[in-house]
């Protein structure tokens, strides 16, 4: 799975760096992504392969961890490398919804509408938080593209290197992985995109976050967008120093472990709940 | 001894914090750095015959020879609202919250009124409107 995961990776670099070359964050985006579609030769081919080969990166990439999670292979690893994948798979879905956001179109410019709008809601700092990622105005998609196409990518590579280092030597497999994952990239079309001016009843944020939309429907912007998300994180993140940082050595068989597990199924139950939310969002809308 | 190497440790911890920070202000308020922008919308005269006329962002509300303007975007998240011309309403179509046609908040996550922007009314009969963006 991890490995499947390189071949769509290259994929998606790949063909990124070729859609660089005629991307364009500022003036009319939406144009300039239709113009990729339909009139740049082979445009809606790189595009096309983009699109399909980073949802997969990403999908194999929330398997692999989940896969880690769920047979609770966070107690054989060192807290930083634990702390290292969740901090890589929120990046890898940071570069998703970046992508979504640069589609340009009036899907991606409300998610980055929405993005900004829950960054300021931080107490205190929100306003400032926020002018890191993205900002209103005739620049509005130049910091999203900035992470989305150079910080991230570059960071990511980094954080995983020994993943790809261990991964890169099964030469076979990647080339037979890669054509698979190519194959399969062809495949999957993106969504229609959606003319920014257009008067449409109801906008749905990338399958990902429609849980997310339906949390921010219900409860006030601080509690759905940061609190919930900021404390399924930090769970997640200490689950594995539950039991280790225990003061009491005694403790460590007894009520550390009790308290592990106890977070492990309340997470596990989380994600379910979670995963309902989405799934109700993709059917009956948010 | 104790005492002067605590006080050796903390001198030496304040001149890397007052470093990082001496470092870190300059570049924090170059990258926060935004000049504030002022959007002009002018709805010509036939583009203000109906009851709520939108244009960039800008829905122009008519009631019967008085204009007034408000913002489109939802006071919740930012998203364009859709106006229904049955219900007299708006609409989020992100998050559903409504709006009446006075920018009234009715219902939804957003819980304030729409934002409320003057018009400037000009010799041509257009009608001016002007907001930070």
């Amino acid at each position: 799975m991890p490995r499947l995961g390189l071949s769509a990776l290259i994929l998606c670099l790949v063909s990124g760096i070729v859609l660089v070359f005629y991307y364009r964050p500022m003036g009319d985006v939406f144009q300039n992504v239709e113009e990729i579609t339909t009139l740049v030769p082979y445009g809606w081919f790189f595009r096309q392969v983009h699109y399909g080969a980073g949802q997969l990166f990403v999908i194999l990439m929330l398997l692999h961890t989940l896969d880690h999670f769920l047979r609770k292979r966070y107690r054989i690893y060192l807290f930083k490398e634990w702390v290292l994948m969740i901090f890589s798979l929120c990046l890898c879905f940071f570069v998703l919804f970046t992508g979504f956001v640069l589609k340009g179109d009036k899907e991606g410019f409300f998610a980055g509408q929405i993005f900004m709008n829950i960054l300021e809601a931080i107490p205190f700092i929100g306003g400032n938080v926020s002018k890191l990622f993205i900002m209103p105005g005739d620049s509005f998609f130049f910091l999203p593209y900035l992470y989305h196409c150079f910080f991230i990518p570059i960071l990511i590579i980094y954080l995983i290197r020994d993943h790809i280092r261990e991964w890169f030597p099964n030469q076979r497999f990647l080339l037979i992985g890669t054509v698979g994952v190519f194959l399969y990239a062809l495949l999957v079309k993106p969504s229609i995109d959606i003319p920014p001016e257009a008067s449409v009843a109801v906008v749905q944020g990338p399958w990902f976050f429609l849980g997310l939309q339906t949390l921010l429907k219900l409860f006030p912007v601080l509690l759905a967008g940061l609190i919930i998300p900021g404390l399924f994180l930090g769970c997640l993140l200490v689950l594995p120093v539950i039991r280790t940082a225990s003061p009491v050595t005694a403790l460590k068989g007894g009520i550390a472990v009790v308290g592990e597990n106890g977070l492990h199924y309340v997470l596990v139950i989380a994600l379910c709940f979670y995963g309902f939310l989405t799934l109700r969002a993709a059917i009956w809308g948010p | 001894m104790e005492r002067r190497g605590f006080i050796k440790k903390g001198l030496s911890w304040l001149a890397y914090i007052s470093g990082a920070a001496a470092l870190a202000y300059p570049i924090f308020s170059f990258i926060r750095f935004r000049k504030i922008r002022k959007k002009t919308v002018v709805f010509h005269p036939d583009e203000q015959l109906a009851a709520a006329n939108f244009k960039e962002g800008i829905y122009l509300i008519k009631r019967g020879s008085d204009f007034n303007a408000l913002s489109a975007r939802c006071t919740h998240l930012g998203c364009t609202l859709n106006y229904d011309a049955v219900s007299r309403q708006f609409k989020c179509p992100c998050h559903g919250s409504l709006f009446a046609i006075s920018g009234k908040w009715i219902s939804g996550p957003a819980r304030k009124d729409l934002i409320s922007i003057p018009v400037k009314t000009e010799a041509n009969g257009d009608l001016e409107v002007e907001f930070e963006i």
